[in-house]
């Protein structure tokens, strides 16, 4: 802090407000620190390669790296490469790799590994990621470190395909040639991340250490971190609460708790860092079958919605009101498409126009739903469906299944409808379009175009968009498929979900990226108190 | 003995017992709410009546409102007929497999009995709340399937049972007298035998219905009970996470299980003291 | 040498009954709807038709039933349980580390539950009819008629949240590096909620038990021998009721070791302790097949040989068991 002579004591006062943080960040980080964080559910598996669950992306995301990270406006920044280049023409992606990189077994990282990763390994392991990379005509390395990927057509979202969850580099010397899921070596990771697993027992905790011949130096600043696996909500937030952990994230800390949580004077509250996956829950309406192939009967369940309802009663506020099928974090999102505020009046008039009139019980039409197998809050929202749509005479039966039921009923449209909810991933093009293209309407393939909804103008506007290069005119399609969209209402976006993230205020720089905590943690310090 | 004289004789030892009398007045009550409580409350135990976490002893929701403002008191009322009923109907399907079971393995004796014997034994054997959540979470909970779960792992101990009353019962000059007879087996076990082992059998059933309570509610509280009935054990498994904020959304739930249950015990034992009273008082 | 014959009888007809349970396991589960390379897929975070024969073939979802039968039950008498292939890690071992935490629960319960309830079950039935007769009656009343998952939530709330004396969840406290003794007392320390949760059901069963079977022994005949022989009370009590009281009490905890593993399943999920009955509960809710049939076998096994010991153990303390029948 600069230092004055005179204080005026207004100044005083306001410097004394400011104290708590001031030090911290005029302080520089110090070594140091062992860090406490919650993971729910335990992670199936540390290989981030083969499992891109959330808990094995935060955990392996000190283990494993990728080219680059994503800011909170999703700009690209440096990771495992150090700068970047695109060509004129949009097809040829060139990036520089920091020298002096080692992975945890002390074998030099070169571009060998990653032409190994993005041609070979993540060909054949990673289902989100395959379709991206084999849109390379060839990917070569002209020199340690140095990758080029030339394209077979220009791809703008290729950018955003490089987070550590998306593309993890691993190492070639030690999976080439092996049966990449079943290599042990799985058991044990080895990347180039700050972080290397020290011990893991199972249903109890996870114990990284900090990586002493990181590529940064000086980094990471912390010791160690604990996962501690707590399958228990309550007991999760008394966890924080007693500073027994010290960092909660995504749906660790249950939405009620979040006021009580965030009145605590030693924790603070973020909810940023969940721009790149931009979460997004939906009502899924199966297209095939009578009524919700109807388009009135779509639009008169979005009307009997109580949206704010949905936000301030079951996510607790948690969250921004979807207006379509783009989440507002990810680029070329519209706000300018037609509005369903809650109309019962609209409602009962667009199922009345459709001859489902009430019946003697007051039930127009029976409908299943088949809840979201993810959790206690997602039962409430199937609940609130029930609720909310009797209102307007539609009677819902709700269907609860474990993952797999749910699963195999979605997947071979064997549902009428159900609740969705999907990462953006960064990009309309690589989160979004898979759900609405006539091409991905794929029999028993989850998380495609499930419902089969179908509309070649926005077939032609999707793929048209993806390889445009002129930024104007990528706009003006996206635009005009949002529009297209909710006014065809083929799925009720509900909302944007928004996470709380607990830190305990002894930590800082937690949650510095659009990845929030499942970046790295290099820069994470602890401030002596 | 007259059949009233059996009863008023049936009531004077059941009475002896004070705890089957407060059992049975609690009982009562449960079953009143079952039945008369949706017309004494209507409405739909499912409505966002109030605001979400209102504490109790409040004028408007004297139970207070659970995490989506839906009345305690209301979700109480209404999940006393969802408790008994499949506490009833379960225990009813476990009693029936039982005795079938129970009695032609007591009657027939030899292998029959060996093998079916071998057969209870086995599903004895399955831990049978894990198998109970296999069975409920594989065939989608409803209330067909937790019934059918609560039955498949309930009725073994009814069919030893039957089976040891049976044994006894099989050797007595009355069904000697049937067989010289020439009465068809059937007969002989349904009208000769069946009802005299029937004490044993109710007092089984009435303790199996809280039993089947309990299980179906640590189902629903592990969330696989029926999503579209309102049940005791669900109200407390969607409460368990905000304990520590809102304790009356489990507390009230739970203390509607602990007396009917406790009734259902209290009644059972009153029963057996009242229709065996030579024999033991270990229930189950 | 009867003995042995007996034993050996019991060992032949506990392996039988193991195998058909895992027989009709393992046809329950994969008879059920959905299929487990559409969960690993969506864990993938997008499937394709590639990945998912790919995830088929490797965990050999795409052979027959009974092939698929023939080849598990091969492989479970090597003592191979497969492989869990969203753990991806062999079911063995995943169990193998479960395997403690639920003998610690279980066991600790079960020793409290049989020496709480037996001596309240003795001190009940020597007062008959004293208050404290009435006492342990009510009490064990009241423990028999609580839904055990509600009991673990209300000592959380008054033993945790209210007064602060006991943590609620975990099996001992991570990142504290104790060690010896420390970390002993620690563990001790967490255990004693859930054990005393999962114990008080069947504390009631046995006081019940123990008082009602003490009860009906004092009117036997050869009580009333020992009587006459001129015996003191005390060593009547103690040697031919308690000795003959306490047969159903074996017999009965037998029975209900496999209840014991059911409530830990609730209790485990309350108290986020690391055993296997919160493993069974999240298998059940991912249809992780192989180590869904692990858990399975595993705790057949344990109510098998729970079930051989209080025979092994009946038949000794029964002076007229006759053995071989």
């Amino acid at each position: 802090m600069p230092t004055k002579r005179f204080l005026t004591p207004l100044a005083l006062a306001a410097m004394l407000v400011m104290m708590p943080d001031a030090p911290a960040d005029a302080q520089q980080p110090q070594r140091g620190g062992t860090l406490s964080s919650i993971i729910s559910p335990e992670p199936p598996t540390l290989m981030i390669g083969i499992s891109q669950t959330t808990p094995t992306a935060i955990v392996a995301g000190k283990i494993y790296e990728s080219l680059l990270r994503y800011s909170t406006d999703l700009k690209p920044m440096p990771g495992l490469a150090k700068s970047w280049e695109v060509s004129e023409d949009g097809r040829t992606y060139t990036f520089r790799l920091h020298e002096n990189v080692k992975w945890h077994d002390g074998q030099p990282f070169t571009a060998e590994d990653v032409v190994f990763t993005a041609t070979k390994y993540l060909i054949e392991v990673h289902p989100r990621s395959r379709p991206i990379m084999q849109r390379a005509e060839s990917v070569t390395a002209p020199d340690r470190n140095t990758v080029v990927f030339r394209l077979k057509e220009p791809f703008a979202p290729f950018i955003m395909a490089w987070e550590p969850s998306t593309a993890p580099i691993v190492p070639k010397h030690i999976y080439d040639g092996t049966n990449y899921r079943n290599n042990p070596a799985n058991q044990t990771p080895i990347g180039t991340g700050p972080f290397k697993l020290q011990e893991w027992v199972r249903g109890s905790h996870i114990h990284l250490v900090r990586n002493d011949e990181y590529w940064q130096p000086g980094k990471p600043y912390l010791d160690a971190i604990y996962y501690r696996v707590l399958p228990d909500a309550g007991a999760r937030v008394v966890a924080m609460e007693t500073g027994q952990t010290h960092l909660s994230a995504f749906a660790d800390i249950e939405t009620f708790e979040v006021p009580r949580l965030k009145a605590m004077p030693h924790l603070e509250l973020t909810t940023k860092g969940y721009e790149y996956l931009a979460q997004m829950v939906w009502l899924d309406f199966n297209l095939r079958n009578p009524p919700m192939n109807d388009r009135r009967f779509r639009q008169a369940v979005y009307y009997a919605m109580d949206r704010d309802f949905i936000r301030d009663r079951i996510w607790f506020g948690l969250g921004k009101i979807a207006t379509g099928p783009i989440h507002s974090s990810i680029p070329h999102y519209d706000a300018n498409v037609p509005k369903y505020p809650l109309d019962l009046k609209k409602s009962e008039q667009l199922l009345d126009e459709m001859g489902l009139k009430r019946g003697t019980d007051g039930v127009r039409v029976r409908v299943t739903l088949d809840a979201l197998p993810y959790g206690d809050i997602y039962k409430r929202l199937a609940e609130y469906t029930k609720q909310a749509l009797a209102r307007v005479g539609i009677e819902v039966t709700i269907r609860t299944s474990d993952v797999a039921g749910w699963g195999d009923r979605v997947r071979n449209w064997d549902y009428e409808m159900t609740h969705q909810v999907l990462s953006q991933l960064g990009h309309p093009a690589l989160g979004v379009s898979r759900l609405y293209i006539t091409s991905n309407i794929r029999k028993g393939v989850l998380f495609s175009n499930v419902n089969g909804y179908t509309n070649p103008r926005i077939d032609e506007l999707f793929s048209k968009a993806a390889v445009a290069v002129e930024p104007a005119q990528i706009q003006a399609m996206y635009s005009e498929i949002q529009r297209i969209l909710v006014e065809d209402v083929p799925v009720a976006w509900l909302l944007e979900l928004e996470f709380p993230t607990f830190i305990n205020k002894q930590f800082r720089n937690v949650v510095t990226s659009g990845i929030g905590v499942r970046d790295n943690f290099a820069d994470v310090h602890m401030v002596r108190q | 003995m007259t059949g009233m004289e059996g009863l008023r004789d049936f009531w004077q030892r059941y009475r002896r017992n004070k705890g089957a009398i407060v059992g049975l007045a609690v009982l009562v009550l449960v079953l009143a709410t079952a039945l008369l409580g949706p017309t004494l409350f209507p409405g739909n135990p499912w409505d966002m009546a109030g605001a979400p976490f209102q504490k109790p002893f409040d004028p408007e929701f004297p139970l207070g409102t659970d995490t989506l403002g839906r009345d305690i008191l209301m979700g109480i009322v209404h999940g006393a007929r969802v408790s008994l009923l499949i506490g009833f109907v379960a225990t009813f399907a476990a009693v029936s497999l039982g005795v079938i079971l129970g009695s032609v393995a007591g009657y027939y004796g030899g292998l029959v009995d060996d093998l079916l014997m071998r057969f209870t034994e086995f599903f004895q054997t399955i831990p049978s709340f894990v198998f109970a959540i296999v069975l409920v979470a594989i065939f989608t909970p409803s209330i067909a399937s937790i019934v059918a779960a609560i039955a498949i792992v309930s009725w073994p101990p009814v069919a030893r049972l039957v089976r040891g009353e049976f044994l006894t019962l099989r050797t007595r000059e009355f069904v000697q007298a049937s067989v010289v007879l020439g009465r068809s087996s059937r007969h002989i076990i349904f009208v000769e035998i069946l009802p005299n082992a029937v004490s044993p059998i109710i007092v089984a059933g009435s303790l199996m219905v809280a039993t089947a309570i309990l299980i179906e509610s640590s189902l629903s509280f592990l969330g696989l009970g029926d999503p579209n009935m309102m049940s005791w054990g669900f109200m407390i498994g969607s409460a368990r996470t905000v304990l520590r904020t809102a304790w009356w959304m489990s507390f009230f739930p739970g203390l509607a299980i602990l007396l009917t249950v406790l009734a259902l015990n209290l009644v059972g034992e009153g029963l057996n003291d009242a229709l065996n009273p030579r024999l033991t008082r270990e229930g189950r | 040498m009867q003995r042995l014959q007996f034993i050996a009888q019991r060992v032949v007809k506990g392996i039988v009954v193991l195998l058909g349970i895992i027989i009709l396991n393992f046809l329950l589960i994969r008879m059920a709807p959905g299929d487990p390379a559409s969960v690993m897929a969506g864990e993938a975070g997008a499937a394709d038709e590639v990945f998912m024969s790919q995830l088929r073939k490797e965990f050999g979802l795409d052979r027959p039933l009974h092939e698929q039968l023939t080849i598990y039950i091969k492989n479970v008498v090597t003592l191979d349980l497969g492989f869990s292939y969203r753990q991806q890690r062999p079911v063995a071992d995943l169990l193998l580390e479960r395997v403690p935490a639920t003998l610690l629960l279980t066991g600790t319960a079960f020793l409290l539950s049989l020496v709480v309830g037996v001596l309240l079950g003795i001190l009940a039935a020597s007062r008959v009819g004293q208050w404290s007769d009435s006492l342990v009656t009510v009490i064990a009343l009241f423990f028999y008629a609580t839904p055990i998952f509600w009991v673990g939530l209300m000592g959380i709330l008054l033993f945790s949240v209210t007064l602060g004396w006991l943590p609620s969840f975990g099996m001992y406290t991570v990142g504290g590096k104790l060690t010896g003794a420390a970390f002993a007392l620690d563990v001790l320390h967490h255990l004693i909620l859930p054990a005393i949760t999962l114990a008080l059901f069947h504390m009631a069963v046995y006081a019940r038990m123990t008082r009602a079977s003490m009860l009906e022994m004092r009117d036997q005949d050869f009580v009333r021998t020992a009587h006459a022989k001129g015996l003191r009370e005390g060593r009547i009590v103690r040697i031919h009721v308690l000795r003959n009281a306490i047969l159903p009490v074996i017999t009965m905890a037998g029975v209900k070791a496999g209840y014991l593993i059911g409530g830990s399943i609730v209790v485990e999920t309350v108290f986020a302790w690391p055993g296997i009955g919160r493993l069974a509960f999240e298998t059940v809710m991912q249809r992780d097949y192989n180590l869904l049939l692990g858990v399975f076998i595993l705790t057949s096994f344990m109510v098998i040989a729970v079930n051989l010991i209080t025979d092994v153990i009946y038949s000794f303390v029964d002076p007229r068991i006759e053995l071989g029948q």
